[in-house]
């Protein structure tokens, strides 16, 4: 099979809705799911002689994220005006920052599923307001709009052209999906379109340096449309260039119904957006102490938490990448700071005990009902080998879940989980199983050692899981040894 | 009924028990009433200042200490939002629309025991130096009903000169609330652009909209100035300067420095009123004050920058008039591009419309820099020459206008006419300063003409103190 003769190029514009309190311009509440217009004043609505106001933590977490990026921030920057007429846009424009954004370049490091670290240039981020949302499906003959959307902040992330597949798409967005979320300054759901982004494809053939023409495809808001719209996008212009025509610069909307791309406007009709300076909001001027203590606040970022997982505490990449999904989990390991020796017990206890709780009560881990000592008590008895894994878990951890005020030992003494590792208490238990099963005996000692485990099995079950796994097995090859 | 000469009057007869509120609402009602030919209001609240009056007569029987305001009746233009009322920018856009908030002005003028006797006419969304451009019929002028009363405050300026109203509340974009004050005979003060919170204020173009107060006296200008101006988190192109309190410093009467405009040929100013202009400069000569000749090189530059940059903040601050949420909607339209084509088609008048068009075009991408981009040059360079006027002079003279009032009908083919009428106005809203129109001389013994006074930035003391001099004949 011949390589595809085409590299592709994606630039990526990422809206990230901002979860602040209220919204972009005005007071009106941001929670979603609210009813429809049940969140709209006069502002929203656009009604003669309401000015707009700036929200203090829409520049916050503009500087947080541009910070977190390693971008500029731009002590003085401004808003403009860009206009186009659409029913969910009620002042016939949108606020946003065309001529002086709020944080220019920065890099957003990702990581691909094989581990490998890239690093994406960003041009620029810049602050806006959302429109409302157009529902055209639901009534046959109208088209229904709900404002709660409209004024809404957001912050645009614009990459430079620096993406070379879908994958590489994929992850972006799950870079930037968990530095928003590790930020604090926005819930980056995607199904609620709080994270969203706009694709701008070319190819060009292999080894050449210009770009082709490109062409954006609006407004996807799940991975599976991107990745479906990516690879109809490169058919569809990869067939063009071998027919030896030209790619046409379009905007493009994707259809999840088909999984094809089609043309919101074309060339002829550009739609010129007049931008102008926004005169009813002065321009931004950020005092420098200000934004160094925005600096100063900075929680470790997750890709620092993902190296230090592995080089401090000696976690695989698997490990690593689940525990700094969520800030809240690194944190949570890195709080108990766990001793060499209990790094892999403590992420095994967080990926399979913590985080399904966390799932499933919808809490951070913070809010697991294990204290601290609790939990390092309970990771000691494993590895001390005083109680086992798999007891500790079954039989230790459900009681002390239920008796947060229990210390892990005392309790494993109470109720006889600690381990043994005494002869005196092990052979007896060995030797019955044995005398228990000597048709199994006479097949092991016909080679079939496979059979090792059967015996473990039966003889931890006897001793309630109490007999050191290590001390048994010995035992129990020992006693194997000998004549039946 | 003689009503007293000013507020302070007023107020001291209201205190004193030789006049009621009742009366003095009453006495207004029945001047509007009376010059119901004027088409000066488009709505009159009758019953509700009444109502109010008759509260505030009871509050001071009482010995309730009233608001700063009381006793003074106002007119607001149509501009300003008043809660549970309606406003429609003289508009059939906004046609039996209802504002759901006050604007700031108007909500602290209230709180200080103001009453809003009705809302007045004015030319569409502010646009226009006649008031003929009003959906709602032309306001004539109570001088003489055959002229306009300028615009696009032109009803607010008559509604004062007419008595119908001790003050009213207008907006001044380029010269808005001055011109008519100059045509009708009363004081107009647009104050420093930031001084009087804009929220509730219908945009026609944000960077130069302010709003600005028709009075008979300096003294009622400055006591309205005093409640209404100040920061308000509403409006965050509001200044944060404190208001000093203004009526002490009418008083003031230390000789200034007046730069005054040296006209020129082009400029075709009335002789009627080049004559009165040199008179007044030897009045305030006679009374101490040094007087300058200044060029302004950059005027003829002004009304062009001016229209260019209002137009395009104009057609942006329209846009929100689609039919879609309130106002005007088209009876029928296939889809939505039509529906909006049909309903502005319909809610706009003529002049509207060319703003809107004028607007667009300087704002599309081909055009942008050889006209909006210039515009805004011009607007850096007035500001900068006028910081430098400022080095050595502490206010500039100018007339209001070039001509007096002019009759009905003359301008409405020339709208180019009509822009140039703004060229001693506009100055004031392209640099963001305070400007005062004092009436001062008549065309003909009849006709009101209207002198300026242009100052750097929060000067209204300094306006207000020289305007009270030239015509202080009371308190």
């Amino acid at each position: 099979m011949t390589p595809f003769p085409y590299e592709i190029v994606i630039g990526l514009e990422v809206h990230v809705q901002l979860h602040t309190r209220t919204k972009a311009f005005c007071g009106d509440d941001t929670a979603f799911g609210a009813p429809p217009n049940t969140q709209v004043s006069a502002v929203s609505l656009a009604h003669p002689g309401t000015l707009p106001r700036p929200n203090a933590a829409q520049v916050a977490g503009a500087v947080r994220l541009g910070l977190a990026l390693g971008g500029r921030i731009k002590l003085y920057h401004s808003f403009d005006r860009k206009h186009y007429f659409y029913p969910d846009l009620p002042k016939g424009y949108q606020i946003t920052q065309e001529a002086q954004p709020v944080v220019t370049g920065g890099v957003l490091p990702i990581r691909m599923k094989e581990g490998e670290l890239r690093h994406i240039a960003i041009h620029h981020i810049h602050m806006e307001e959302d429109a409302g949302k157009s529902m055209h499906d639901l009534l046959p003959e109208a088209s229904l709009i709900d404002l709660n959307r409209a004024g809404l902040p957001l912050l645009e992330v614009v990459t430079e052209p620096d993406l070379r597949s879908a994958e590489e798409v994929d992850a972006l967005m799950s870079s930037m999906r968990r530095l928003v979320r590790w930020l604090d300054i926005s819930d980056g759901n995607m199904e609620q379109g709080s994270l969203r982004c706009d694709l701008n494809i070319s190819l060009r053939p292999r080894g050449d340096t210009a770009f082709g023409e490109r062409c954006e495809v609006k407004n996807l808001n799940s991975m599976r449309y991107a990745r479906q719209a990516i690879a109809f996008e490169v058919e569809r212009q990869r067939s063009i260039l071998e027919s030896g025509a030209q790619v046409q610069r379009q905007t493009l909307q994707f259809d999840p119904a088909t999984g094809t791309t089609q043309p919101m406007r074309s060339k002829e009709s550009a739609t010129d957006y007049r931008y102008f300076p926004e005169p009813d909001l002065p321009p931004i001027r950020l005092e420098s102490d200000w934004v160094e203590r925005q600096r100063q606040a900075l929680p470790e970022l997750p890709e620092q938490a993902y190296e230090r997982l592995q080089a401090s505490f000696g976690l695989s990449a698997y490990d690593a990448n689940l525990l700094s999904e969520e800030r809240e989990t690194a944190e949570y390991f890195f709080a108990l700071s766990p001793e060499p020796g209990l790094a892999k017990p403590l992420a095994n206890l967080l990926i399979n005990q913590v985080l399904p709780w966390c799932r499933s009560e919808g809490k951070p881990p913070a809010a697991y009902p294990l204290s601290a000592g609790q939990i390092t008590g309970l990771l000691q008895l494993i590895g001390q080998g005083r109680v086992s894994h798999s007891t500790a878990m079954q039989r230790l951890l459900p009681v002390l879940l239920d008796d947060p005020e229990k210390q892990p030992d005392e309790l494993a003494r109470q109720l006889g989980l600690l381990q043994t590792s005494s002869e005196a208490d092990i052979l007896p238990v060995v030797r019955a199983v044995l005398a228990d099963h000597p048709d199994k005996v006479a097949i092991y000692q016909k080679g079939k050692t496979g059979l090792l485990g059967f015996f473990m099995g039966e003889v931890m079950k006897r001793t309630g899981g109490k007999a050191d796994p290590k001390r048994a097995k010995q035992l129990l090859r020992g006693e194997l040894a000998r004549p039946h | 009924m003689t009503v007293p000469p000013d507020l302070p009057a007023i107020q001291a007869a209201l205190r004193g028990g030789n006049l009621h509120c009742r009366q003095l609402v009453e006495h207004y009602l029945e001047q509007a009433e009376r010059n119901r030919a004027l088409n000066i209001y488009l709505e009159v609240f009758r019953e509700e200042a009444l109502a109010k009056a008759s509260e505030s007569d009871a509050r001071l029987a009482k010995g309730e200490e009233p608001g700063r305001l009381f006793g003074c009746v106002l007119s607001i233009k149509d501009v300003l939002c008043y809660a549970g009322h309606r406003v429609s920018a003289g508009s059939r856009m906004l046609e039996g629309f209802e504002s759901q908030f006050s604007a700031t002005a108007v909500e602290r003028a209230l709180a200080e025991d103001a009453i809003i006797l009705g809302r007045v006419n004015c030319d569409e969304f502010a646009m226009g130096s006649t008031n003929e451009h009003s959906a709602f019929g032309p306001t004539r002028n109570p001088v003489d009903p055959e002229r306009v009363p300028g615009g696009s405050s032109g009803a607010s300026a008559a509604a004062v000169a007419a008595g119908t109203c001790l003050a009213s509340l207008g907006s001044d974009t380029g010269g808005s609330v001055r011109q008519p004050a100059a045509f009708c005979g009363v004081f107009g003060l647009k104050p420093t652009y930031g001084r009087i919170s804009r929220h509730g204020l219908i945009a026609y173009a944000s960077s130069f909209d302010q709003i600005g107060i028709l009075s008979r006296t300096a003294t009622d200008a400055a006591l309205l100035l005093q409640v209404i101006a100040g920061p308000d988190p509403y409006d965050s192109t509001v200044s944060l300067e404190p208001v000093p309190e203004l009526e002490p410093l009418l008083r003031d009467d230390s000789p200034r420095r007046i730069a005054w405009l040296a006209l020129g040929e082009g400029q075709g100013v009335d002789p009627a009123i080049a004559e009165a202009y040199s008179n007044l400069q030897g009045e305030l000569e006679k009374r101490g004050h040094r007087l300058e000749p200044v060029q302004i090189p950059l005027l003829n530059y002004l009304v062009p920058a001016y229209y260019v940059m209002a137009t395009a903040e104009a057609s942006s601050n329209l846009a929100r008039y689609d039919g879609l949420r309130y106002g005007h909607r088209t009876a029928r339209a296939g889809d939505v591009g039509e529906l909006y084509r049909k309903s502005r088609t319909e809610g706009f008048g003529a002049e509207v419309k060319r703003r809107i068009m004028l607007g667009t075009f300087v704002l599309s991408a081909s055009y942008y820099d050889a006209y909006y981009r210039k515009a805004q040059q011009v607007r850096r360079l007035i500001k900068r020459e006028l910081d430098r006027l400022w080095e050595n002079c502490d206010l500039l003279l100018l007339p209001t206008t070039p001509s007096p009032a002019w009759p009905l009908g003359q301008m409405t083919d020339d709208p180019v006419g009509m822009y140039l009428a703004d060229q001693f106005t506009v100055m004031a809203n392209m640099a963001g300063l305070p400007a005062i129109s004092i009436p001062f001389g008549y065309k003909d013994g009849k006709l009101p003409l209207g002198m300026q006074l242009l100052g750097p930035a929060f000067a209204e003391p300094a306006l207000l103190a020289l305007a009270h001099q030239l015509t202080g004949k009371s308190s």
